[in-house]
């Protein structure tokens, strides 16, 4: 099981690199649609629970060298409705080249506030989400979220 | 707006220091002449009568807040060192107070413990005609070692020093509040208006007088006609022209100096909103928000911009060039700031052009930090904003940002503890936050800080005086910086009155109850402002949208404000109106479940009818009904 998983787990800590041209709906081997217990079984690989809050959770990451805590939503059917990954303050550096091709992003904000946003649809047509990095720095980032469009929170406090 | 050019951001600088700086010059130059407090520090032991005096600088200027102040010219230091342990100082206290000539100039007094760095433990921000202030400070408490006094000029002409005592004397005698509490006055929206109400927000607009309320998607203008007492209310529709379409969340803020009421509903991934300078006569369409990703729990709030004074601009001109930089943009004065919940954390969006755009938004805090939904935005009139959470680590937390919405500290409210409603801030002229939250056993709480958060002081349960056990929805304004009201509903009955209420139902009648200080939070009155027609029979739940039918009939929050006469409004959606409910409510014997209650959605104002407002210098002239 273990050597089952740690393969599994280099691919998706690579996957940002491999995926830069379209970035892929998932983050850390968190995909959006994933069931809640799928989560949560990859979760319990890579991190620990943190805290919760309205639905959302708040995991520590336990070895990830760049990322320091991922949060996790999910909509009312229980499956990912969103992923977001802070990255660890003085470990391995993320550019915002690393999560997809700056080209096909819209950038917003300036020095000090950056923020790069794709709209992606996956092949299929099926699934459509953002997928927004963040940063103070010019070319580092300081959080990396995918989101999926069109479907709303678990408990969304919503009127 | 994502970007300033080089020719704004020199209009903005021009905009607001250029006549600053022939004053600054001045006051620099009268600096230069002038000394520090004579002597510059004092030893006090614990013995009745050990005292120091000490004379000011004699320097004049004006401030807003402590903040804003440049020690050597605009204020000035004095320490005292108590000496020996705390225990040493049971049945003492330290009296510290300071005194000037002219009634025309304004001095404030606030103590550190420890430097300036240290937390204010204890002020005195009294206002015109006030020619003294004064503190005293429990050394059992606060300890021994260094205090540093802080004297801050307010508002002073030269050739008024003041002087300074600090005393080692025995307590005054604790007093209640005294004096007559204020009363108040229920209107209900007419009919047809505010039918579908929940979560109402409320302005004051102190050009016209009018008031501005949101009853979900019914913008509404209210007039107070006062030539009749008690006075008639006026309601009559104002919607925008996008903001009576759909809502995920409604906000309604009204700037009460510009006049401006900004009205945005969440839409999606961002919001619609507009603006009005004539109480919604006519609109400008805005961009809505600065975040482009899916949002929740949105909230608007605007104020004066955090910009340098002349003397700040001589002492620290790099960091009074960014200020500036993030100052107006256009005419419109003021800051407009849109914040929400974003994908795992919440951010802020300042507008430098009174709402019309935004820039990208800056991230407040995480759910590492805090919980995801906040309160309201407020914005001190030295320009500090502030939002509060119900919820960063263990305690209630409050947000703050001293440069315009581009950085935020989380400041842990110490002594609270969460509960599920939002909790809400006020804050007095000079800087004062009231912070008024509910408790974990969901009694309404409110405390009080002069340093931004840093510390707090003065933690009450103001519901004790009517036994308040269920609380939801506080809502706090301030006017002066020593008076504020504290509105919440609450109810007497124990039980969990804020749950699902899947088990045997909730039996509890809810009122509307207005808590105001004129002390700065030392002791306040508690009014029940709804006295013979409920607010809500059984459970008003806070679980969202996990919540029954019929239980989360009020949705989120209530509003309160204040008017130019130091008068307070607050906004509330009545869950029970009908003559049978409101019969109930009133019959000690009766049932009062969700199953007794109309599930109402009906927007109501509370206006204040007697009593003394919110600012000193309306005293003179009586509310009347």
């Amino acid at each position: 099981m273990r050597r089952a998983v740690l393969p599994a787990y280099l691919l998706f800590s690579v996957a940002p690199l491999a995926a830069a041209r379209q970035p892929a709906p998932q983050i850390l081997g968190l995909r959006l649609g994933m069931s809640y217990d799928q989560a949560h079984s990859r979760l319990n690989d890579i991190a620990q629970f943190k805290s919760e809050d309205e639905g959302q959770q708040v995991w520590t990451l336990t070895h990830d060298q760049r990322y320091q805590y991922v949060i996790i939503g999910f909509d009312r059917d229980r499956e990912v409705r969103y992923v977001t990954a802070l990255v660890r303050p003085n470990g391995k550096p993320v550019t915002y080249a690393d999560v997809g091709d700056l080209v096909h992003a819209t950038r917003t904000g300036g020095p000090g506030n950056l923020r790069y946003t794709w709209r992606v649809r996956d092949k299929g047509g099926r699934l459509e989400y953002l997928v927004i990095a963040k940063g103070k720095d010019q070319h580092h980032l300081d959080r990396y979220a995918i989101k999926r469009l069109g479907v709303e929170s678990e408990r969304e406090d919503r009127d | 707006m994502s970007s300033h050019t080089a020719s704004s951001v020199h209009r903005a600088t021009s905009f607001n220091l250029q006549p600053g700086i022939i004053l600054a010059l001045a006051a620099l130059c009268f600096a230069t002449l002038a000394s520090a407090a004579t002597p510059s520090s004092s030893t006090l032991s614990p013995v009745t009568g050990s005292s120091a005096s000490w004379a000011g600088s004699g320097i004049a200027g004006a401030t807003t807040d402590e903040t804003t102040c440049v020690d050597g010219t605009d204020c000035d230091v004095y320490t005292i060192t108590l000496t020996g342990s705390p225990a040493n100082y049971k049945g003492l206290v330290l009296a510290i107070s300071i005194s000037h000539q002219i009634k025309l100039n304004d001095y404030d007094l606030y103590v550190h413990k420890g430097d300036l760095t240290g937390p204010v433990i204890a002020s005195s921000t009294n206002g015109i005609p006030e020619t003294g202030e004064s503190v005293v400070i429990d050394p059992t408490v606060s300890g021994t070692g260094l205090y540093t006094v802080h004297v801050v000029d307010s508002n002073v002409a030269p050739g008024d020093p003041y002087s300074g005592v600090a005393t080692i004397t025995t307590p005054p005698a604790d007093s209640p509040a005294h004096g007559t509490p204020p009363t108040y006055a229920n209107y209900q929206s007419s009919p047809g208006l505010g039918d579908s109400s929940g979560e109402p927000s409320i302005g004051s607009n102190f050009n016209s007088g009018r008031i501005m309320t949101l009853a979900l998607l019914d913008t509404l203008q209210v007039t107070f006609n006062t030539s009749t007492s008690p006075a008639t209310a006026t309601w009559l529709l104002k919607d925008g022209p996008n903001t009576n379409i759909t809502t995920l969340d409604p906000i309604l803020f009204t700037d009460s100096i510009t006049g401006r009421t900004v009205v945005s509903q969440l839409f999606g991934t961002t919001s619609l909103s507009s603006f009005t300078d004539n109480d919604g006569e006519t609109y400008t369409v805005s961009q809505g928000g600065g975040i482009a990703s899916g949002v929740d729990h949105e909230t608007v709030g605007g104020g004066s911009f955090r910009l340098c004074t002349a003397d700040q601009l001589f002492a620290t001109p790099a960091p009074c060039a960014q200020l500036a930089a993030r100052g107006p943009l256009t005419q419109y004065p003021h800051a407009i700031y849109y914040a929400s919940q974003d994908i795992g954390d919440a951010a802020m969006a300042l507008s430098q052009d009174g709402g019309l755009t935004y820039e990208e938004a800056h991230p407040m805090y995480t759910l590492v930090d805090c919980g995801g939904l906040h309160g309201h935005i407020k914005v001190s009139s030295s320009g500090i904003v502030y939002v509060p959470n119900k919820g960063c680590g263990s305690t209630q937390g409050l947000i703050v940002s001293m440069d315009n919405g581009l950085t935020f500290t989380v400041e842990p409210v110490t002594g609270s503890t969460s509960n599920s409603s939002d909790p809400s801030v006020g804050i007095g002229s000079k800087g004062r936050v009231y912070f008024g939250y509910v408790a974990g056993d969901g009694h309404p709480h409110i405390t009080v800080s002069d340093d931004q958060g840093r510390s707090w002081q003065h933690d009450l349960d103001v519901g004790a005086p009517f036994s308040i056990r269920n609380t939801v929805f506080p809502e706090v304004v301030a006017g002066d910086n020593d008076r504020a009201a504290f509105f919440f509903l609450g109810t007497t009955s124990a039980g969990d009155g804020t749950s699902a209420d899947t088990g045997t139902p909730f039996s509890g009648v809810w009122h509307g109850y207005i808590a105001t200080t004129y002390n700065g939070g030392r002791t306040w009155f508690t009014v029940d402002a709804t006295p013979n027609d409920a607010v809500q029979l059984g459970v008003i739940c806070t679980q969202g949208t996990t919540c029954p039918s019929g239980t989360r009939n009020l949705l989120d929050f209530n509003d309160v404000t204040v008017d130019k006469a130091g008068r307070v409004f607050a906004a509330y959606t009545d869950g029970c109106i009908t003559a049978a409910c409101i019969a109930k409510s009133n019959n000690a014997t009766a049932s009062h479940t969700r199953l007794d209650n109309d599930q109402a959605t009906k927007a109501t104002i509370i206006r204040q009818s007697t009593g003394l407002g919110l600012f000193k210098s309306q005293d003179a002239t009586p509310l009347k009904p």
